[in-house]
């Protein structure tokens, strides 16, 4: 196991504020920067989630170049908003409307590939309660000033929001402690430095992006690591603290099916990398009992 | 004066071009928990992003009050004062995460005070992109310690030690727009305490009851009769007692204000009620205190000075109607330091103080061109007078 990793390629946000450093560099370098929102019912967060970022890092610092939201179907106001805060909004249908309709996060992912234009591309939860702009540009902040880092994750403190206004200093992350961790410490001990694999803050060149596959749903930040490290290691891979982030509380049930869909997506992996042999086909859906 | 009115259609235009950055700035103050005494870590943040803004000069005075000054062209004017408040009433556990949608800005604490934090920190970039210069410093001041319990303490710090002449100041309220204020009046705001000592085994029937006893307090207090002149009122403003439905209290609390436009029948009325308290305390097995929590004196502006009439005359050619009332805040201690000053409202909005608060965004942008033809105007000598 690599011993320096952790070290090396942990980084905290506030390394990175120097924002106009960032721009000078990128503007050296001749690269362009997509931020991309995946959504689905988000209109509580999206309007200040791009607000934030276009004030920040367009208006005040041009280190984005453009914000992209891809849309999953929203029924609420979602798309009215992000339109009215000025990111181009696109609905995942009616990308490739050819091809067989998915619904997912890793879908929108995907589709989001082909309708920006950036060399970095900046994938952001469009849930975040608390966002600042410190979201993008901590991400973006190693793949400028480390040529060695192709991909950055997210890793934070997890309060969590418990209704009635109020606030739980921590908490969340159990799915990564309970799934994540034990399966990567059975194979890939490596990848248990990646302190928060499952967060939804992800950045990287689009070229590393364009040669990994997107599983439809849940699955795809474990797949996302998994493809990574197979195909170019861990050094390639950074993890910068954001410090907070608030997100709802998702119920044990909505973790359940989470857990599940990531174990598919893990056992998947670890077929085609010819580390276990199933003998028979998995079960496609969680099955749940339910007691009257 | 007159050229800015003419230009207010271009006013308008640059601020709205600023739309992104001033609800940045509201969002990021706003979500940043600052309670009356715990206002560190919004100070801190503000004195931070001011920093970003290139103002002339950032830093706190000796009370941490977070400061920043625009330098101006002149070196004899003396500095106009643009005031808002950091602290809120709410503290830290409730989720100060806003919410922000197509014309409306949702949370904690939005119209009292983050909204009127947001535009001072946008002032600069506005300024800037209007190319406005002034011949007086612009003092942007995020006071802290103002409401309820911090009694003005940071505004009163601040100009005790200001040591040079103030030219005039504007004080920022979140809401209503229209709001035009020039007067405060003598207010004394105090607390009486009743807890009934728990000593030996008693009777439930013979242990007074504590809230029975602050409505015994309440009433005799209404028997006072108010004058019609000077102007009296005694506002009963918080209650809390008690721990269990089926229990006598043994504490209770109650909040009130006295306010009149004359300082002195404020203390001859506070005077009675603290022979009320006396009295109950005397003539009950209970222990019933009084206590100051906060006071201003009384302080005004005519109607007819000139910064009074060109706030008006600004807020009507921007279709607004002036409604005046009187208010104890900063304002009071300006006027009470004979410094020529008023209360502007920055917006609309809705449950001004209630955790759903929420603010309209597009009047802020009138709200703003208000203030900015304020300090226009006491740029062009309203206040020397």
């Amino acid at each position: 196991m690599s011993k320096n990793w952790l070290a090396q390629n942990t980084f905290h946000y506030s390394q990175f504020q120097d924002i106009e450093r960032l721009v000078r560099i990128k503007e050296q370098k001749k690269l362009t920067i997509s931020l991309c929102l995946p959504t689905l019912n988000e209109e509580k967060t999206i309007g200040k989630e791009i607000l934030i970022m276009r004030s920040e890092l367009m208006q005040r610092a041009p280190l984005i170049d453009e914000i992209v939201v891809v849309d999953s179907g929203s029924s609420d106001r979602t798309l009215e908003i992000a339109r009215n805060y000025g990111a181009e909004t696109y609905e995942a249908i009616n990308i490739f409307p050819d091809l067989e309709n998915y619904m997912g996060k890793g879908e929108n992912l995907w589709k989001a590939l082909y309708i920006t234009k950036g060399d970095i591309i900046v994938y952001l939860d469009a849930d975040i309660k608390n966002i600042h702009h410190r979201f993008a540009y901590g991400l973006i902040g190693p793949l400028l000033m480390d040529r060695q880092i192709k991909y950055t994750k997210a890793f934070y403190d997890r309060p969590i929001s418990t209704g009635k206004k109020k606030m739980r200093p921590t908490g969340g992350g159990r799915v990564t402690e309970l799934v994540i961790r034990p399966l990567f410490s059975l194979f890939f001990p490596e990848l248990t430095q990646i302190i928060q694999p499952l967060s939804g803050e992800y950045a990287g060149f689009r070229d590393l992006f364009q040669q990994i596959s997107f599983p439809i749903g849940y699955g795809v930040e474990t797949s996302m690591i998994l493809d990574i490290y197979d195909k170019w290691g861990l050094d390639v891979i950074a993890q910068v603290d954001l410090e907070k982030r608030v997100h709802r509380n998702q119920s044990t049930k909505a973790l359940g099916r989470m857990a599940f869909v990531i174990l598919k997506t893990f056992f998947n992996r670890l077929e085609q990398l010819g580390m276990i042999d199933i003998k028979r086909d998995l079960y496609n859906e969680m099955i749940r009992v339910r007691l009257l | 004066m007159e050229q800015y009115l003419k230009n207010l259609p271009a006013v308008f235009r640059a601020i709205k071009s600023l739309k992104e950055i001033i609800i940045t700035n509201v969002v990021l103050m706003g979500q940043i928990p600052a309670a009356t005494f715990h206002e560190k870590n919004r100070r801190e943040a503000f004195l931070k992003r001011l920093a970003t803004f290139q103002v002339d000069e950032c830093s706190t005075d000796d009370y941490n009050n977070p400061i920043g000054i625009i330098r101006g062209t002149s070196d004899r004017k003396p500095p106009i004062f643009l005031v808002a408040h950091l602290d809120t009433i709410f503290d830290s556990d409730i989720d100060h995460n806003y919410t922000v949608k197509k014309n409306t800005i949702q949370g904690v604490g939005i119209l009292d005070n983050s909204v009127s934090i947001g535009v001072l920190l946008s002032l600069p970039a506005i300024l800037n992109a209007l190319e406005l210069r002034f011949e007086s410093d612009i003092v942007l001041a995020g006071v802290i310690q103002s409401i309820g319990r911090g009694n003005l303490r940071g505004i009163r710090h601040l100009l005790k030690t200001w040591l040079t002449p103030i030219r005039g100041a504007v004080c920022i309220e979140g809401a209503e727009l229209g709001r035009l204020d020039y007067y405060s009046n003598g207010m004394v705001r105090g607390e009486i305490d009743c807890r009934v000592p728990i000593t030996g085994i008693r009777s439930d029937f013979s242990r007074p009851n504590a809230i029975l006893m602050l409505n015994e307090a309440i009433n005799q207090i209404l028997q006072l009769r108010l004058p019609q002149k000077p102007i009296a009122n005694i506002i009963f403003g918080k209650i809390s007692g008690g721990f269990k439905h089926g229990k006598d209290a043994y504490d209770a609390s109650l909040g009130f204000e006295i306010q009149s436009d004359s300082d002195t029948m404020v203390k001859s009325l506070f005077r009675n009620i603290k022979d009320i308290v006396d009295g109950l305390n005397h003539e009950n097995d209970v222990e019933m205190t009084i206590k100051t929590i906060s006071n201003t004196g009384a302080s005004r502006l005519k109607f007819n000075h000139p910064l009074v009439q060109s706030a008006a005359a600004i807020m009507k050619k921007l279709d607004l109607e002036p409604v005046s009332q009187h208010s104890e805040s900063e304002l009071s201690i300006f006027l009470s330091r004979r410094i020529p000053a008023i209360t502007l409202g920055v917006t609309r909005g809705q449950n001004y103080h209630l955790k759903n608060s929420k603010m309209l965004i597009k009047p802020m942008f009138k709200g703003i061109a208000q203030i900015i033809g304020v300090l226009t105007a006491i740029d062009n000598g309203v206040c020397d007078e």
